[in-house]
């Protein structure tokens, strides 16, 4: 202070002056921190975070979708693999079930031809031991017929006949 | 150059109105800017709100270049509104002059040595309070008077008046110079009538010119000066 006593000594010393502009120049810094420097530089901030995460965020979805593109190249040169890996399954396995039915098919065939060859011989047997012994009944019945009532040959080896003829033709519809 | 004071005494304090009265307009004048240019603040900058943050990153680059790092970031509001106002004080008086009774009460406040004197002082005990604050009392009058040579320590005392000197009357004469040649320039034109008033225009517009740009310069170096005493006493050399 000493300094203005020294200048201010020419006009007279005013020194209500310094504390007017000191009280002025720290109420001044108050209103403007309260006003304009606490918003601004705050959002000044702000906006740097804002843009450094940004940035950040920019790199690491850009190395994301680096790995998807590199996944989706894979993925589909593996697809093209296992697509012609499947067809060619569906083809083994075609010719495979192709092969299988045929012999089936054959096999059964040939079953079904022995059971009924083996059908028919056994029902052949079948009706001629039936028929044996339906002639053989029917002849003790004829006879036993012809002693009783006398009868003679020549008038009944028609109906005889005819009746043998009926039992085969019988025995040939089973 | 009106020599003029207008002086009232409250509580027996002595206050030159003269001078009061145009720092209360330039105060004013910087707070109504920044008030109207920090409406609407928004994420995405538009308008008015570019204007307050170039000036604000200016203020701030000011720092940068004195004070790097995390420590210089607390001046900011300091450096802000210092180089606000002084500007704007600075340019205060060169278009506007407004005299009653020989007293002008609109002029540059910067242009009286008492302003000056007052932010100069200001600027200089918060960095000498700072110094204290950080190495303590020993190792502030370590810093500050014996580093580099202990026996320096006459001029080191001596630098610290010729500091406050220079800081304030450095500021004080370049605008107080300025609004002399102003009124100088305005009264020749007054002395021999349309012979002396043609000349004159030109004159006053040129240097009115170089006014505002000593008035820029002024407020630039003020605060830079400011800085540089502060980190002076804030960081070991």
């Amino acid at each position: 202070m000493s300094a203005e006593f020294l200048l201010g000594a020419a006009s007279g010393i005013y020194w209500g002056d310094t504390i007017f502009y000191l009280v002025l120049f720290l109420v001044l810094v108050a209103l403007i921190k309260h006003f304009a420097w606490g918003p601004i530089t705050s959002m000044m901030e702000k906006r740097a975070e804002k843009i450094a995460s940004d940035i950040d965020n920019a790199e690491e979805s850009r190395a994301k979708a680096e790995k998807l593109e590199s996944q989706r190249q894979a993925a589909l040169k593996d697809s093209h693999v296992e697509a012609s890996q499947i067809i060619d399954r569906a083809k083994t396995n075609g010719e495979q079930q192709k092969s299988k039915i045929i012999d089936g098919a054959h096999q059964e065939v040939t079953a079904l031809k022995e059971n009924a060859k083996q059908d028919i011989a056994r029902e052949r047997q079948d009706a001629l031991e039936s028929v044996k012994d339906d002639v053989a009944e029917l002849s003790l019945s004829i006879a036993s017929k012809v002693i009783v009532k006398n009868l003679k040959l020549e008038d009944q080896k028609a109906l005889i006949d005819s009746y043998i003829e009926g039992l085969g033709k019988q025995n040939e519809v089973k | 150059m009106n020599e003029g004071a207008n002086v009232q005494t409250f509580f027996g304090i002595p206050f030159n109105i003269g001078n009061d009265v145009p720092g209360l307009i330039a105060a004013a004048i910087v707070f109504f800017l920044m008030f109207f240019l920090s409406r609407r603040i928004e994420m995405k900058p538009t308008g008015k709100q570019n204007v307050i943050e170039w000036i604000i990153d200016f203020t701030n680059s000011i720092i940068k270049s004195t004070m790097p790092g995390r420590d210089g970031q607390k001046f900011g509001l300091l450096i802000f509104t210092l180089f606000s106002f002084i500007f704007v004080s600075n340019q205060l008086g060169l278009m506007l002059q407004i005299t009653v009774n020989n007293v002008t009460y609109v002029k540059s406040p910067t242009a009286n040595v008492m302003t000056t004197m007052t932010l100069a002082f200001m600027v200089l005990l918060l960095a000498h309070f700072l110094g204290v604050k950080k190495f303590g009392f020993r190792g502030y009058f370590k810093n500050t008077y014996l580093s580099p040579i202990p026996f320096l320590l006459p001029i080191s005392v001596l630098e610290e008046f010729t500091n406050f000197l220079t800081l304030a009357l450095r500021l004080y004469g370049n605008i107080y110079s300025g609004e002399v040649l102003l009124k100088l320039i305005y009264k020749f034109s007054k002395v021999y009538g349309i012979a002396s008033f043609v000349p004159a225009v030109p004159l006053e517009i040129i240097w009115q010119g170089f006014s505002v740009f000593i008035g820029s310069i002024q407020a630039y170096v003020f605060v830079t000066l400011t800085m540089v005493y502060i980190s002076q006493k804030v960081e070991k050399e």
